[in-house]
This record gives structure tokens, C-alpha cells and sequence, in this order.
């Protein structure tokens, strides 16, 4: 009788318990389509969480950097007399140096006149401080997140470099925090060229501590390991000629007609503390008007036609 | 507990847990304060806990809006079956609680992974939901005694 009894009570829960179960699916489902289409809550979530989490790490990190100063200080005094000696004799050495190199800097502004390298006036350094890196169960992607949003020059899409190379761009950003997609995640897609042999690819992520691919290189290029890979500008992402990667492996591939090419950042992901940001301006790239127009190189013009026997 | 205190209590640990989670990378610590408004049917703060909880995790996430849904949904799941069959001071309930989420951890990315296309990290994955799972009892305890703790002082 009880065991009946129980049976029925559980079999009334269970048939109430898998509709509640099926109308919440039907709701998530319906929002979840709905914010594919719109980003409604998506940009919610970045304006409001990722603001809210900046506004909690910009703090702390301050207090950290305090903390870590501090402690760095007392030691440095320990021996800033000798450092300073040192640095004395460096800045002397240095300047000896500049110097010297004074004609190899007007050799290289000429060189460069000469070759038309493009004086980029179309981007702006903006520096930021990393906050942090991947964070919360939903962070899947290989990313970090930085003290600059879309109000401080953060804006999805605006490429990151350091002094090295390129680091990535900003994914998604709310007004004074954004996340950063790294060069190393697997949808990371940058068009590059190698720096000597002008070979042109695409660099691929393949995962945090993992080689970068280069994917589509020709089978006949130059491309020897050590080579660094700059960006290209060709997908109109990235600001042409900054180095990404160095090359470390090249063989032709197994399975394409393309070589395969394994490479690995310039820049330590692992232990970024400032970053650059570089702001598109809108202006664009100054042309010189003495220039005279480039030779169009096409097909032959149609000449007189020649009588066929 | 008074309003205040218990609102003050919260604030903080929402602090704490960003500060934590930006330390160790795919944990999520706010899960352990839901278990804690679930332990006691605090529903009111829940109310605007809940919705916090997801914001915030979905705001500092990568992935399109959804998938912290679908875990705080399986994490609400999992402690209810819980509650049914052991009591909640229990240490099997705690034990087996912890290993079951290490579980949905899992089971919700790789879940998720094909339905937002995004690509899926077999060992990563595995390692983030371990270490979920080892966190949860001992941030429980932790912060269930900080609570009792603080009653306690205010009742004397």
C-alpha cells in the first residue's frame, strides 16, 4: 500500500519535476536564439560584469604594484651605489655608441625614403595595464583582461603590441575594461609575411602553450627557421610590419601543397604586465604628392594583328 | 544576521572571489556562494545575488551568453537532489556535491562547446573541473564558518 502509494507520489513529481525541466529548456533556448541574433545580453554582460570586475582589479592590482614597490625599493637601496656606478659607465658607453651610429641612423632614413616604408600616422599608442588573464568558468578562450575600454581607446577589434610584437586584440570591452584575444588562441587568424623572404601566410593559434601554424605558404618560398614573421596588414586587422612570431620549423607539409610551418611568439604571453593599444586615428597614410604614379603591370597591350599563314 | 552585515558579508565576497578567480584561471568561486543561498534558503538575497553572479561571470567570459545559465541551473539541480537524499552538514553530501559539479562543470563546456562553436580543450577542461571540484567543500566550510561566526558574534 505504501509502496503504492510512493510510486504514485513519485511518478506525480517526476511528470511535474521533467515539465518544469522542459519549460525552463524552451525559455533558455528561446532567450539563448534571441541573444544570438541581437547581443542583447551580451553587451549587458560586458558593459555591466566586466565593468564591475575591472572596477574591483584596477584597485587591487594598485595595491599590489604599492606593495611590490615598496619591497623592491628597500632592496635596490642595498646596492644603488654600485648600480648606479654600473649605469654611469653604460650611459657613457652608450653614448659613445649613439655616436657611432648617428650614420647608420641617416643611412636608415634614407634607405627607408627609398623604399617607401609607410610612416603610420593611422594608429595611436595608447599604453594599459593587464588586470588579469583568463578568468571565471566562461573564459574558454586563450584571453586577458586589460584597464583600457571603448570610452579609453578599448574598442573590439584594436590590435595590442608591446615592445616585442604583437600580443592580439581587443574581443569585447566594456567602457574602461576589455578582454584580449591572444595571438595564441585557436580562432586567432593574423595575415603575416616573413620578414626576409616575403612570403606571405597566415599565422594560426593552436592553444595556449602550444607552436603557432603558419597555414598557406607556398611551397617555393625562402623561409628558413629563426626568420621573423611581421604582420602583413593584409586583413585589415592589424597596422602593417609589426613582428608577431619567429619562426622555428619549416618542412614541407604531409598532407597540402603548402609548407608547414611551426612558430612561436615574440612576445612572453604568460607574463605581460603593460601593454600598448594601438587606436585607430581615421587619418590616413600620408602620400607623397611628388610621387609619380606607379607603371601599371598587366597583361600586353593589344598590338597590330599579324596575318596567320 | 543583521541587513546590513549580511550585505556588507556579500560585498566582500564578491571581492574576494573576483580577486581569486583572476588568480586561478576557469575557477569559479561565486558558485560557492550560491550553494551557500541555497543551504539557506536565503531567496530574497538570492533575488539579486543570482542575476549578479551571472553577470559578472558571463561579463568576464569569452563565451556567448548562456553557458553560466545552464551551469548555476545544474549547480541549483545538483544541491537539490542533494538536500533530498543526505543532510546538508553532512561530509558524503559535501564529498559527493563537489565531485557531481566537477562533473557538470565538464559536462556543461563540453556542452556548450559544438553549440556556440567554439573549440573544445579535452585536458584543460578536465584539469579546471579537478580543481572545481577539490575548491568547493573547502571554500564551503570556510565561508559557512565565517557566516556562523559572525552571528555568533552579533548574538553575544
Amino acid at each position: 500500500m505504501f509502496r503504492i502509494g510512493f510510486q504514485e507520489l513519485s511518478l506525480v513529481t517526476l511528470r511535474r519535476l521533467l515539465l518544469i525541466a522542459g519549460v525552463l529548456l524552451i525559455l533558455f533556448l528561446g532567450m539563448y536564439s534571441w541573444n544570438q541574433r541581437t547581443h542583447v545580453l551580451d553587451d549587458l554582460g560586458a558593459r555591466l560584469g566586466l565593468e564591475i570586475t575591472g572596477a574591483v582589479l584596477s584597485p587591487v592590482r594598485s595595491v599590489q604594484d604599492a606593495a611590490e614597490n615598496m619591497w623592491s625599493r628597500y632592496f635596490d637601496l642595498v646596492g644603488v651605489r654600485e648600480e648606479n656606478e654600473r649605469l654611469r659607465q653604460k650611459v657613457d658607453e652608450l653614448e659613445a655608441r649613439l655616436l657611432a651610429n648617428g650614420e647608420d641612423l641617416a643611412e636608415l632614413k634614407r634607405l627607408r625614403a627609398l623604399v617607401q616604408l609607410p610612416v603610420d600616422q593611422s594608429w595611436r599608442p595608447l599604453g594599459a595595464r593587464v588586470l588579469a588573464g583568463r578568468m571565471g568558468p566562461n573564459a574558454v578562450l586563450d584571453s586577458i583582461t586589460i584597464s583600457r575600454g571603448y570610452s579609453t581607446g578599448g574598442r573590439p577589434g584594436t590590435p595590442l603590441v608591446t615592445h616585442l610584437g604583437l600580443v592580439g586584440r581587443v574581443l569585447k570591452a566594456s567602457a574602461h575594461s576589455s578582454i584580449v584575444l591572444l595571438l595564441t588562441d585557436p580562432s586567432s587568424r593574423i595575415a603575416v609575411f616573413s620578414q626576409q623572404s616575403r612570403a606571405p601566410g597566415i599565422l594560426a593559434g593552436m592553444g595556449t602553450g602550444q607552436r603557432l601554424e603558419v597555414n598557406f605558404v607556398q611551397r617555393d618560398a625562402d623561409v628558413k627557421p629563426g626568420e621573423i614573421l611581421i604582420t602583413s596588414g593584409l586583413d585589415g586587422k592589424y597596422p602593417k610590419g609589426i613582428p608577431v612570431a619567429r619562426v622555428l620549423h619549416v618542412a614541407p607539409s604531409d598532407y597540402t601543397q603548402f609548407l608547414a610551418i611551426k612558430a612561436e611568439p615574440l612576445v612572453d604571453l604568460h607574463h605581460l604586465e603593460e601593454v600598448l593599444l594601438l587606436e585607430p586615428t581615421g587619418a590616413p597614410q600620408p602620400l607623397d604628392p611628388t610621387e609619380a604614379p606607379k607603371e601599371f603591370v598587366g597583361p600586353p597591350l593589344p598590338g597590330p594583328k599579324t596575318a596567320t599563314p | 544576521m543583521s541587513r546590513f552585515r549580511d550585505i556588507a558579508w556579500w560585498v566582500c565576497f564578491i571581492i574576494a572571489a573576483v580577486v581569486l578567480q583572476a588568480a586561478v584561471p576557469g575557477l569559479d568561486v561565486l558558485t560557492v556562494g550560491l550553494i551557500i543561498l541555497l543551504q539557506e534558503r536565503d531567496y530574497k538575497n538570492m533575488l539579486w545575488l543570482l542575476p549578479l553572479f551571472i553577470l559578472l561571470q558571463e561579463g568576464m567570459g569569452t563565451r556567448p551568453f548562456g553557458a553560466v545559465i545552464v551551469w548555476y541551473a545544474a549547480v541549483m539541480a545538483l544541491f537539490k537532489m542533494g538536500r533530498w537524499l543526505f543532510e546538508v552538514e553532512n561530509f558524503i553530501f559535501v564529498f559527493l556535491l563537489s565531485a557531481c559539479l566537477g562533473a557538470a562543470y565538464y559536462g556543461v563546456a563540453w556542452l556548450m562547446a559544438p553549440l556556440q562553436n567554439l573549440p573544445f580543450d579535452v585536458q584543460g577542461t578536465m584539469d579546471t573541473s579537478l580543481i572545481q571540484a577539490i575548491f568547493v567543500p573547502f571554500a564551503w566550510r570556510l565561508l559557512v564558518a565565517t557566516r556562523h561566526w559572525n552571528t555568533d558574534d552579533l548574538e553575544k
